[in-house]
């Protein structure tokens, strides 16, 4: 989130670390606000703003607002038109449009507060002419403008999401829990591999102890582990290598030897 | 990557310290009333027989819809506050009503049944004069707006305009009525005062002036307070100075002045100092009034009068009554009429409301209402009634009463109370909460071991007898929840009187003490919202300001809890109130009288002998006095008198001024700080709060060492704000002084911000916000204060030898949203952390974790930060629906937020008042300390059950092999 916005996220961190600075060292400075770049067309909307409010030049914000697939009259009587907080009311009729009346000029935040659905918040620019701008509220880089049509469009994004999902207990997410399938697995293997396999067949034995024998290879035997590393080492000395290499031709046949036991095995 | 992990921690500190609502708590221990304020236009839907709609409008610029068999809201709409939402007049006609708004600003037109907007139209400026539907042949089609120049006709489908027509001579007439008869004109009437009447004629079609007309009237100076329109186009005039009325019919051709009729002659008595209120109804819009009227010749004294053929005759007489209405269903009408029940003896407590045929002014039979009055309560105010037609053709109604102190009562015959509404409570000014109780069993208890030893025995039996009842009351308890457990749930209802009232183990039931600006006084259970006791004060001026104090709380067995209520009218003069807050009964403790203004109240820590706290009331001539002042009190305040301290704030002269108590109860000049009130003034000033703990007196770092919080108990936050409002030089300032000694510790100065500044002071930090000009945004500024790696003097804090100036932190943050109201929560011991409560024009209370507005966020994060879990910086400060506490629970114009410690560590009570009430609890740190209510009991009973008989069989199983193997 902080990295999203370079221009003025780095100013205002800026800020924060001369403030940062001399207090942790014990100093009492007055700290100063965040400084930002001038907002540039808003600046002067501004300005006419505080005028305007004397001469009693008052505007009306137009636009109309929609929830895909509800009707106005499901949602318009509980929803309310706020314009920087509650400074301007308005309210949306039967078929959506709203107007909010006697706002003078300035820059606004236009807002639909609903209960049950969520509408983006639009910045509303009015010059002292009345002039009329609708763009993205970006508290960020106030003075950025991604321009909205005016009259405006507000669009429902979705529904408010209040409660967090409780966290149930079924069956399912405890037996995948990864603690009890290493507890329980080798548990069914301890306790089914005698019931599966019948120990007092004599034929059967001799199979399992061959295995055995198969699993524990001779102690001179190299493991193909080791053969493996040893293979993709990088040589270190030609003697060694020679050395190794009549190794690992005998424990080659080992390999090969073990290999075709395996199948046996299965 | 750096990046990367820094937002991964951000992202885990978010789930990890997300305090949201599960979808099953939901109305659990959460409730929510709303209300609608002061009705000042209340309509009945008329419209067919079935209809339970109440259209009300009220002072508080609110539009509502009630329920009329419920109370409850169908629906509301809040409009702006002050003037300009201010609502002028309420029409209804059908399914639609229609509302001029601000001074005639707006006129809107409501669909009743969903309350959808059907249109809205912006009038011209002009200040609103009245409105009237105009209808012609029975049909009404259109609206008429009278302004003080100009009057002008809207559809009614549309709110189209038109025609609109200046008015002739505006500036030497005040037009004040429009009257339409049904019959293609409109007429508009006005007058100049103390010399004659005007009355314009206008053609419905286009607006053209048909006739225009002046009848002397020299003795009339307002058309609104005492003439009406009665029967086909009668105007009807009283006059209180000749005793007499007058009329004048206004499509008369020739006659030029106005026939008087003395009320002599019609065999009235009038008292000196008649102010003569005359009370016409016109059922249809579209057809002329009733020739029926009530004429109120003193407060408690009613005609019934009628207008035929230019003659007036007394129908009835009713003396004494209180209040008169008129209602009409079908084609009757009706005058329901509020009278003592007995006529001799005028008991306020007890009346009858009866109805009377308006034609004739009979009474009608079996019509008898009975209203009982609240002893508590004030006196009935207006009267609203709503007819029907039963079906034996005879009409039935019910009454809606509004009293003095806003309770609204829906009646009907004989006498049933329908609902009522408390609507003083939709302007709460302040409020407390106040420990439940103990049973009488508990505190019997208790009292065991408060008392001095009697032998060991009976102490023993006492014991035992005492455990006997606790068993006893726990079988029963036990009983109850198993006989509650077999009925569905929806018939369990949790009845709260004053019998059940009692503190649960964790004290998480309280007594919510809440004033209002009415003066009415509320013990509301806060556990379901019930309304325990009220208490109306009478005399309370309008905007006088409220200061609750708890000076004995419930603690104290068998001293009943004691509340002051001190109550300072504009002038200042204040007087005391005192309560017992459990049981609402004033208590009969002598309180001292106060003849001069008071400017500072101060609730000590001393207690006198009967545990209540000393309260100390400072006069304008800097005089103490305490209350109570019995002889213990006073020796304790002589031997404190040198510690206590206390601060006055004069924000008019920009003046803070610290006092201390002198050994006589006289005070002394300390110390003294000035804001120059040309540069700046005081917005605010705020301390701590006495009831906050602080538990741990530092943070522990990332390198394991210490950094001490500067814990000033003295400490005072004073926010200023620039006199200068252009956004280039406004700024906001906030000063910590030490309240003792007067010492500013820190200054800090916004530039470029303006108001609304709300503020919390707490611990040792200061969280404020305010409006950042240049960027149009709210923001977020945090101060904390710190007294270094070491402290000075650990035990004990005293402002007077605090040598080293504490550290102080800050960082700004912006805030996507304008704000109503900033709390912070609070804990019974201060270990859980805590959060802001912030309240939103929206109606949402957000719960945003202190942990984002901490000083010492990094900038990037690194390895000693993540250690101390703080989050990396960032700008834009995040809000979440699911932080909402109140989940789709709105709370309109949220005007405070009142946060209680609970008996559990974990758990803050926390009510929400403005427009309406919100009561919730909320776990900052969530529910630590007590299992939490999706416990899956039966998983861990089965468990443990199963391993219990695995044990079991297992062993017997072993004992059995065992026994095998022994005999092999």
């Amino acid at each position: 989130m902080v990295f999203k916005c370079p221009g003025g996220a780095a100013v205002l961190i800026s800020a924060v670390l001369c403030v940062f600075g001399p207090c942790l060292c014990g100093g009492q400075q007055p700290v100063l606000s965040p400084e930002l770049p001038e907002p540039l067309a808003g600046g002067e909307v501004g300005e006419g703003g505080e005028a305007a409010l004397l001469t009693a030049d008052r505007f009306q914000i137009e636009g109309r607002a929609a929830v895909y697939g509800v009707r106005p009259e499901i949602w318009a009587p509980s929803a309310v038109v706020l314009v920087d907080g509650e400074e301007h009311v308005g309210f949306i009729r039967l078929d959506g449009s709203f107007t909010v009346n006697d706002v003078p000029s300035g820059s606004y935040v236009v807002q639909i507060a609903s209960p049950v659905y969520k509408f983006e918040p639009v910045r509303v620019d009015i010059t002292s002419k009345g002039k009329m701008r609708a763009r993205r509220v970006n508290y960020i880089r106030t003075s950025e403008v991604l321009q909205l049509p005016y009259p405006l469009q507000i669009r429902c994004t979705g529904l408010h999401s209040y409660f967090i999902e409780r966290e149930t207990w079924g069956w399912s997410d405890f037996l995948m829990n990864p603690m009890v399938l290493m507890m329980v697995l080798p548990l069914v293997i301890i306790l089914l591999l005698p019931k599966v396999i019948n120990t007092n067949d004599p034929a059967m034995r001799q199979e399992m102890e061959q295995s055995m024998n198969m699993l524990n290879p001779n102690p001179d035997l190299p493991d193909v582990s080791e053969l493996m590393t040893k293979f993709f080492a990088p040589p270190k000395s030609h003697s060694s290598s020679s050395s190794s290499g009549s190794g690992s031709s005998k424990s080659g046949g080992g390999s090969q030897r073990g290999h075709r036991g395996g199948p046996r095995r299965r | 990557m750096a990046g990367l992990c820094s937002v991964f921690s951000v992202c885990l500190c978010l789930l990890g310290f997300s305090a949201a609502v599960f979808e099953d708590q939901v109305g659990k221990f959460d409730w929510r009333q709303q209300f609608v304020g002061k009705v000042q236009f209340a309509l009945f839907d008329t419209h067919s027989q079935a209809s339970k709609k109440l259209l009300v409008a009220t002072e508080k610029n609110i539009f509502a819809s009630l329920n009329s068999r419920t109370g409850d809201l169908f629906w509301r709409h809040v409009d702006k506050t002050g003037p300009d939402g201010h609502i002028n007049t309420l029409m209804m006609h059908g399914q639609d009503a229609v509302v001029v708004v601000g001074n005639g600003r707006l006129l809107r037109s409501w669909e009743t049944t969903v309350g959808g907007l059907n249109w809205e139209t912006v009038l011209d400026t002009g200040s609103f004069q009245s409105a009237a539907y105009i209808g012609v042949q029975d049909v009404v089609r259109y609206v008429a707006v009278l302004k003080k120049s100009a009057i002008s006709l809207h559809y009614l489908s549309s709110g189209h305009q038109k025609w609109v027509e200046n008015l002739p001579e505006s500036d030497t007439v005040q037009y004040q009525t429009v009257y339409s008869g049904g019959n293609g004109q409109v007429f508009v009437l006005g007058v100049v005062p103390n010399s004659h009447i005007v009355i314009v004629e206008y053609n419905i079609e286009d607006g053209e002036i048909m006739k225009q007309k002046s009848v002397a009237a020299p003795w009339l100076s307002s058309l609104q307070s005492s003439c009406v329109m009665v029967g086909s186009g009668v105007l009807l005039c009283a006059d209180p100075t000749t005793k007499s009325l007058y009329t004048f019919p206004l499509q008369s051709a020739d006659q030029t002045t106005m026939t008087p009729i003395l009320l002599e002659s019609l065999g009235v008595e009038v008292a000196a100092g008649f102010q003569p209120v005359l009370i016409s109804t016109q059922p249809h819009p579209a057809r002329p009034p009733l020739s029926e009227f009530f004429l109120q010749l003193g407060p408690d004294y009613h005609i019934l009068l009628q207008l035929k053929d230019g003659l007036v005759s007394t129908l009835r007489d009713f003396n004494p009554s209180y209040l008169v209405a008129f209602a009409t269903t079908g084609e009757k009408t009706v005058a329901a009429v509020m009278s003592p029940k007995n006529e001799t003896v005028s008991s306020l407590y007890c009346t009858v409301i009866n109805l009377y045929s308006a034609d004739t002014g009979r009474r009608l039979l079996d019509t008898t209402i009975i209203y009982s009055m609240d002893p508590n309560g004030g006196k009935p105010a207006k009267l609203y009634i709503h007819t029907f037609l039963k079906k034996d053709d005879s009409v039935g109604y019910r009454v809606l009463v509004q009293t003095e102190d806003l309770v609204l009562t829906f009646l009907q015959q004989p006498g049933r109370v329908v609902w009522s509404r408390e609507e003083a409570l939709a302007d709460v000014v302040t409020m407390e909460m106040v420990d439940l109780p103990l049973t009488g069993t508990q505190a019997e208890l208790e009292g065991e071991f408060g008392k001095k030893a009697d032998g060991l025995l009976p102490m023993v039996l006492k014991r035992l007898s005492s455990q006997f009842i606790l068993l006893q009351a726990w079988m029963s308890h036990l009983w109850k929840l198993f006989y509650d457990a077999r009925k569905p749930r929806s018939h369990v209802k949790n009845e709260v009187t004053f019998e059940t009232l009692s503190r649960d183990e964790f004290n998480l039931q309280k007594m919510m003490v809440m004033v209002t600006a009415s003066g009415k006084l509320f013990g509301i259970d806060s556990k379901s919202g019930t309304v325990l006791w009220k208490q109306y004060l009478e005399n309370i001026q309008p905007n006088s300001v409220f200061k609750l104090m708890v000076q004995r709380t419930t603690a104290h067995f068998p001293h009943p809890p004691q509340c002051t209520l001190l109550v300072k009218d504009k002038v200042g003069l204040g007087s005391l109130y005192v309560f017992n807050p459990i049981f609402g009964k004033k208590s009969h403790i002598s309180v001292p009288a106060l003849p001069r203004p008071i400017l500072q109240s101060l609730l000590l820590p001393l207690m006198d002998q009967d545990y209540s706290k000393v309260l100390l009331l400072i006069d304008d001539q800097y005089k103490v006095t305490a209350f109570p002042s019995t002889k213990n009190v006073l020796q304790q305040l002589q031997e404190m008198a040198s510690s206590i301290f206390f601060y006055l704030v004069d924000s008019s002269q920009g003046r803070l001024s610290g006092f201390r108590l002198r050994k006589d109860l006289s005070t002394e000049l300390i110390w003294e700080v000035v804001i120059p009130t040309e540069v700046q003034k005081i917005v605010g000033v705020k301390g701590k709060r006495a009831n906050e703990h602080v538990h741990s007196q530092g943070r522990v770092m990332g390198d394991r060492s210490v950094l001490y919080k500067y814990l000033n108990p003295n400490l005072l936050a004073v926010v200023t704000e620039s006199t200068d409002s252009h956004q280039e030089r406004s700024f906001v300032g906030i000063f910590l002084i030490d309240g003792v000694t007067g010492r500013i510790v820190h200054e800090a100065v916004q530039r470029k911000a303006r108001r609304p500044v709300h503020f919390v002071h707490s611990e040792n930090w200061v969280v404020y916000v305010y409006w950042n000009t240049k960027s149009r945004r709210n923001e977020f500024s945090v101060l904390e204060l710190f007294e270094g790696m070491e402290l000075y003097n650990s035990t004990v804090f005293s402002s007077l030898d605090r040598p080293r100036p504490p550290q102080v932190l800050q960082q700004s943050y912006i805030f996507p949203s304008p704000i109503s109201t900033l709390e912070a929560t609070l804990t019974e011991k201060g270990i859980t952390s805590r959060h802001l409560l912030v309240g939103l024009p929206s109606g949402a209370i957000v719960s945003l974790p202190k942990m984002f507005l901490d000083p010492r966020r990094p900038e990037v994060a690194s390895d000693q930060s993540r250690e101390e879990n703080l989050i990396p910086y960032s700008p834009e400060m995040p809000i979440r629906t699911e932080w909402f506490i109140n989940y789709n629970q709105t709370v309109s114009r949220v005007r405070g937020i009142y946060t209680a410690p609970s008996g559990l560590e974990s758990t803050c009570l926390v009510v929400a008042y403005g427009l309406d009430i919100y009561q919730t609890r909320v776990y900052p740190s969530k529910q630590f300390d007590v299992l939490k209510d999706d416990y899956d009991y039966v998983l861990i009973s089965s468990v443990l059950l199963g391993l219990f008989f695995a044990t079991m069989i297992s062993k017997r199983l072993a004992e059995v092999k065992l026994l095998n193997r022994a005999w092999r």
